[in-house]
């Protein structure tokens, strides 16, 4: 019984020490500022030799580390608290890397082109991506879609986008392609285009933080779609073209104001234009909101 | 030789090995939560974790089994009392060699059948935008087993020159990691990038490991069961006919060696 003494004393000490600390120590990590990080990823040719026959798991693994990663950020955009702008170029080496590994693996395709093109606007990288994907999904109707959306609406290359619309079609054996292909091919249907485009995303969105972000790039849009129309009445009616969104507003033209979901201010640009401040983008908001209104004004 | 395999799955049994493998099968549980991260192929992603979980598995229970069943017997002196029985050294290895590969069949059966539900729970949530081919990851799971079953052969020849399980062990590891890139590294070799780049001496030292080692990279078809990509007829008989040749070779000079084997 007596050798069992000290460590039963110690065991005892120590216990009674753990629930003291355990208090302040619990405090404190609720506190602690964390960091979100993308962190580092090997090289893919390493990565390839030594996932051995794994690759599709590890490819998955890199796309959820990048989504959750981007989800991290998006959480704390909507809580109102300052963060950096996203590690889009690290997301992007990742997600390339993961797509090396399984051509096949439609989360990376559809998580590039995401922000890819609204974001950064790498269109050419993101087309690059697409085209690389239709040689290994060759079912798969929404590559050409999302390739036929980046030329017709980002690129104004009606024939290429005619022609991607035209493929997504014959794999869907959906007629909105065949539509598209040719009906919003002006100008004035763009917003329209992008609405519809951004709808079919947002539906098919199962990830919270993915769907979060769709909804708010189609509320951007409806309201800019809204004062188009308001800016096209203004035209008729007035025979001449609005200069501010205010005077809009003052007519009775749009009614409720506008708002930007991203925190800046619709305006119009010189040629009739709908833009805002925040570049439909959280961090461009903050930094360009005050400026750029002035500016408008 | 009968006696020998029902001896080795008995042995694998009473080891608790079977209950440590349904312990882990309670990772399939976790499956369907965990693909539902996924944001556009939920189906395809728990088919990768169900694919590979069950890949995992039979890799630790091959290389594991493959490399201490014969060491433990002869360092146990096990071998002393089953070789004074009326029967020769080969018939005890490729007894014991079906014994495991038989066991890895149960285990991928089991697992197998566990996958499947899970694949369907999956499916049922969250239909697939393409249709399932259920023939393509039974026959994936099938040819998994035979790959591992190739490693046990790979590492009971090991086995049988080795007076300590560190050979057995890591060799077989080493030819699983290389076996799974050695047509990564040919078709590598074979483009024109390569043929300017490396010299020609290095070039043929690594064709001609190509023809020794196992090539493990055909017995891989998670891509077709998890996308629903029709399989290769022709492509699968040559992978089992390739097998087959290559299992026999290793249990061959394994046999050899191991007859030739002092014991003291």
């Amino acid at each position: 019984m007596s050798t069992l003494q000290r460590p039963l004393l110690v065991l005892l000490v120590c216990m009674i020490g753990y629930g003291v600390v355990l208090g302040p120590f619990t405090a404190y990590m609720k506190q602690k500022p964390v960091e979100e990080k993308l962190g580092y990823v090997p090289n893919v040719n390493l990565l390839r030799y030594v996932s051995a026959d794994h690759k599709e798991l590890v490819g998955a693994a890199l796309l959820m580390k990048v989504l959750m990663y981007f989800g991290g950020l998006m959480d704390k955009q909507a809580s109102n608290v300052v963060v950096e702008k996203p590690d889009f170029r690290g997301m992007s080496n990742i997600i390339h890397s993961a797509l090396k590994l399984d051509p096949y693996n439609m989360d990376g395709y559809y998580f590039a082109q995401s922000f890819l093109v609204w974001d950064v606007k790498q269109y050419d990288i993101a087309n690059k991506l697409l085209d690389y994907g239709m040689k290994y999904r060759t079912w798969d109707w929404y590559l050409p879609f999302f390739a036929g959306f980046n030329h017709s609406y980002f690129l104004k290359d009606y024939k290429k986008a005619a022609e991607y619309y035209k493929r997504a079609g014959e794999l869907s054996g959906n007629e909105l392609f065949f539509s598209l292909a040719g009906r919003y091919m002006q100008e004035s249907g763009q917003t329209e285009l992008a609405i519809a485009y951004l709808l079919i995303l947002e539906k098919g969105a199962k990830n919270q933080a993915v769907k979060k972000y769709y909804q708010t790039r189609l509320t951007a849009l409806k309201e800019v779609r809204r004062i188009e129309v308001a800016r096209d009445n203004y035209r008729q009616t007035k025979g001449a073209a609005p200069i501010t969104v205010e005077q809009l507003l003052q007519g009775g033209f749009l009614s409720p104001a506008p708002v930007d979901p991203y925190g800046g201010q619709f305006y119009l640009e010189p040629d009739g234009k709908v833009s805002t401040t925040s570049k439909f983008a959280f961090a461009g908001a903050n930094t360009e909101s005050k400026q750029k209104a002035g500016q408008s004004r | 030789m009968f006696s020998i395999i029902q001896i080795t799955i008995k042995g694998i049994f009473r080891d608790r090995i079977f209950q440590g493998i349904m312990a882990l099968a309670v990772l399939f549980l976790l499956i369907p939560s965990a693909a539902s991260l996924s944001m556009r192929q939920v189906t395809e992603l728990s088919i990768t974790l169900s694919l590979s979980i069950i890949s995992f598995i039979l890799l630790l229970l091959a290389i594991f089994l493959g490399a201490t069943s014969t060491w433990k017997d002869i360092e146990r002196r096990y071998t002393f009392s089953v070789l004074s029985l009326p029967l020769s050294r080969t018939t005890y290895l490729v007894g014991r060699f079906c014994g495991i590969a038989l066991f890895l069949l149960i285990t991928a059966l089991f697992l197998g059948t566990v996958a499947m539900l899970v694949i369907k729970v999956s499916s049922a949530i969250y239909p697939p935008t393409r249709p399932l081919l259920w023939y393509a990851i039974v026959v994936t799971i099938v040819f998994d087993a035979l790959k591992y079953i190739l490693l046990v052969a790979v590492a009971m020849l090991l086995a049988t020159v080795s007076t300590s399980f560190f050979l057995p062990i890591f060799g077989a590891v080493s030819a699983f990691l290389a076996g799974t890139i050695t047509q990564q590294v040919f078709d590598y070799l074979q483009s024109p990038s390569a043929q300017k780049a490396v010299s020609a001496t290095v070039r043929n030292a690594a064709q001609a490991l190509y023809y020794l080692l196992p090539n493990l990279s055909s017995f891989d078809l998670k891509v077709n069961a998890i996308y629903a990509i029709p399989l290769n007829l022709s492509g699968l008989l040559w992978t089992v006919l390739y097998f087959a040749v290559y299992t026999g070779i290793l249990l061959a000079i394994g046999a050899i060696l191991f007859e030739r084997r002092e014991m003291k």
